[in-house]
């Protein structure tokens, strides 16, 4: 176990280092434009309506000469990542509130769909790579290599206007959005958002309704969005099966006289998880961008409901157009930290069975 | 060679060269198989007719393939300006002309992100010790950006004035002009800046094993420079694995810059401009989803195709090129 230990010390150390080179390079894309943009990373909650120009510029450089907004980039970048982890994320003139808590509202539902995706998509990835590989050009084999081909070239937003045009305006049998007509049940008193996760919120309020709805509108979106990415994990596991195949611990496991099953999933698979794993982790944040994009589609209701609203440059406050950089850096920052815990899952489940990857860590 | 002979010998990569190369002929003949109104200054849209009520008309004999209402005049998606909401655009000339747009975006976005991807991970793997493991770490912090967040950034920061729908070119700085007159997109510049990772680390393996094969230390014996082993001996070693990414790649761009697009970003992919004109018709009406077809299955028909002819090519070149791996 230590090995193991000393892998997971050294991996959650990696963590704070990745967020500061992200969060770096955020900042450097705000320190390009002029402090007067830049400015509006420190609105004052309920920004003042301004009557004229002049008390605009007047306002805005109060800001700049309090928060040192033309001093050096080192400066400027720690006194703003300072305010990050204090929890000060701005506040955003566009929907007249604080960035964070925008955030956190509308986090369960991407979280969710997230959590579903990937509940769907490594395993069946995983299982038909493997199923397909062990026996390839047989016609099970010849079946996915098309389907998963087709699946990996169909874009996703087609794919979901499709399915929605077909089960949803001429079938019938699915509906898009999160909640429907239930929203009304959940927002009186006696429903509490325990977990977040509708599917689970139902059953810990004795509502199995609410749960079997959440998963009737989660099927289209999950399908979407694991469609591609299944076929992806699918094709690299038959690979790399098939290369597995001829190695000479396989023919000894199969002189032993053990099953076909026990070569297979307790041998094989283990050598072959850690590159179908590097794969995923690979495509985490292509899911992550798929996510948003299909939460918009399905009109599912995440984080992705900023985007939408606040889609071009800039709103008005009173006289004048005001940037909204608190927001778009904000939701950048909070993406990244959405795509960082799921790496860590996968480089964690890599170290359980693959015993190199923490025997390299020492 | 004969990995070669064995790449003619699979139909489905005669399949993925009779693809790519329809998608070039029609590319290159748009101006023959559909006449631009301004032969001087091209536009991948054409105006069919002019009327208030945006309802699509289905395909006639102007229209073969009908027409579209066109969107509300937003300054992100380059629509020239004048063009009010009552144009309707026929289908089959966006469908023609959007294969250049489809082709210009993907190569230079594809190939730029090659370029990056693999000088980060030639030098990297090249100097090892620190410089790589330092390199190593911003390539695999870099793996944490979803490009979508990173458009957004870019379309509030360096874009804000660009995409204003009180554009006023005078009162733009030197940036963003330049931003402006070489009709850059946050799409595009994202899509560069956060999608080379795969190529570094790609490209690192291999040159870590390469590094102390022992032409390289032979080269080095005889005097050559260090540039000259990173560019003549290393990196036409290391590149075949990512010319099969590349090719894959050059889909996959326009894939995702067309669902962005698609949700409201810019862009100038102009299949996916038309896309977001039919936004309001794709879902039909109840009972008939499929009503207004023409205004979606044509060009949703196209973009998956180039997606499916990129990626069966780089299946193929995989085989050819890296047989090793890919058997």
């Amino acid at each position: 176990m230590a090995p193991f230990l000393f892998f997971l010390l050294k991996r959650l150390t990696l963590i704070p280092v990745t967020l500061i080179i992200v969060t770096i390079v955020l900042y450097s894309f705000v320190y390009t434009v002029s402090a007067e943009e830049r400015a509006s990373l420190y609105f004052p909650p309920r920004v003042p309506r301004v009557q004229s120009e002049t008390q605009y510029n007047n306002f805005i450089q109060g800001i700049i000469d309090e928060k040192g907004l033309d001093k050096p980039f080192p400066q400027q970048y720690v006194s703003w990542l300072t305010g990050l982890i204090k929890g000060d994320w701005g506040w955003s003139p566009t929907f007249d509130a604080p960035v964070l808590d925008m955030l956190r509202l509308r986090t369960s539902g991407t979280l969710e769909l997230t959590f579903y995706s990937l509940l769907t998509l490594i395993p069946l990835g995983l299982i038909s790579g493997v199923t397909t590989g062990w026996r390839p050009n047989g016609s099970l084999d010849n079946t996915f290599r098309l389907t998963a081909f087709l699946a990996t070239s169909i874009p996703p937003f087609i794919l979901g206007l499709f399915l929605l045009s077909i089960f949803y305006v001429g079938l019938g049998w699915f509906s898009p959005g999160r909640t429907g007509f239930h929203e009304l049940s959940m927002s009186n008193s006696t429903f509490q958002h325990f977990t977040g996760f509708l599917t689970l919120d139902g059953l810990l309020n004795g509502r199995p309704d609410i749960t079997l709805d959440a998963f009737r509108r989660l099927i289209l979106p999950v399908f979407t969005l694991s469609l591609g990415h299944w076929a992806t994990l699918g094709r690299v596991t038959r690979v790399s099966i098939i290369n597995e195949k001829g190695k000479e611990y396989l023919l000894a496991a199969k002189a032993r006289g053990l099953k076909r099953r026990s070569i297979v999933w307790r041998h094989a698979f283990r050598n072959v998880l850690a590159p179908a794993l590097t794969t995923s982790y690979l495509s985490i944040t292509t899911l992550i961008t798929g996510v948003l994009v299909v939460e918009i589609i399905f009109d599912y209701k995440g984080v992705s409901e900023l985007i939408t609203k606040g889609i071009t440059g800039s709103t008005s406050l009173g006289m004048v157009v005001v940037p909204d950089t608190s927001l778009a850096l904000g939701f950048a920052v909070y993406s990244c930290l959405l795509v960082v815990p799921i790496m860590l899952l996968l480089d964690v489940v890599k170290a359980v069975v693959d015993p190199r990857i923490r025997e390299e860590a020492e | 060679m004969s990995n070669w002979r064995l790449f003619f010998r699979q139909r489905q990569n005669w399949l993925a060269i009779f693809l790519v190369f329809f998608f070039a002929f029609v590319a290159l003949a748009a101006p023959v198989l559909s006449p631009p109104d301004d032969p001087e200054n091209p536009l991948p849209f054409k105006v069919a007719y002019q009327d208030f009520r945006r309802i699509p008309n289905p395909p006639s004999e102007g229209n073969p393939l009908g027409t579209v209402p066109q969107i509300q005049n937003l300054p992100q998606f380059g629509i020239a300006p004048g063009q009010d909401a009552s144009y309707h655009w026929d289908v089959l000339h966006t469908l023609i002309w959007g294969t250049r747009s489809a082709f210009r975006f993907g190569l230079v976005v594809s190939i730029s992100t090659a370029v990056l991807g693999i000088l980060v991970g030639a030098v990297g793997a090249y100097f090892g010790g620190r410089v790589d493991r330092l390199f190593l770490l911003i390539t695999d912090s870099f793996l944490a950006f979803p490009v979508i967040a990173v458009a957004w950034l870019l379309q509030r920061t360096w874009f804000s004035s660009v995409f204003s729908p009180f554009l006023d070119v005078e009162t733009l700085n030197f940036w963003e002009t330049a931003l402006y007159e070489l009709k850059l997109n946050p799409i595009m510049i994202s899509l560069v800046l956060f999608s080379w990772m795969p190529y570094a680390r790609l490209v690192n393996t291999t040159v870590a094993q390469l590094r102390t094969a022992e032409f390289v230390t032979a080269a080095r014996a005889i005097g050559a420079s260090e540039s000259r082993i990173i560019f003549r001996h290393l990196l036409p070693n290391a590149i075949s694995p990512a010319i099969v990414y590349l090719a894959r790649d050059i889909g996959g761009v326009v894939v995702i810059a067309s669902a962005l697009t698609f949700i409201g970003f810019g862009g100038d992919i102009a299949w996916a401009i038309m896309l977001v004109s039919a936004r309001d018709y794709v879902l039909g009406l109840s009972g008939n989803p499929f009503i207004y077809w023409w205004t979606f299955l044509p060009i949703a028909l196209a973009l998956t195709l180039f997606a499916l002819a990129w990626n069966l090519l780089g299946d193929g070149l995989n085989v050819a090129l890296n047989p090793r791996k890919a058997k």
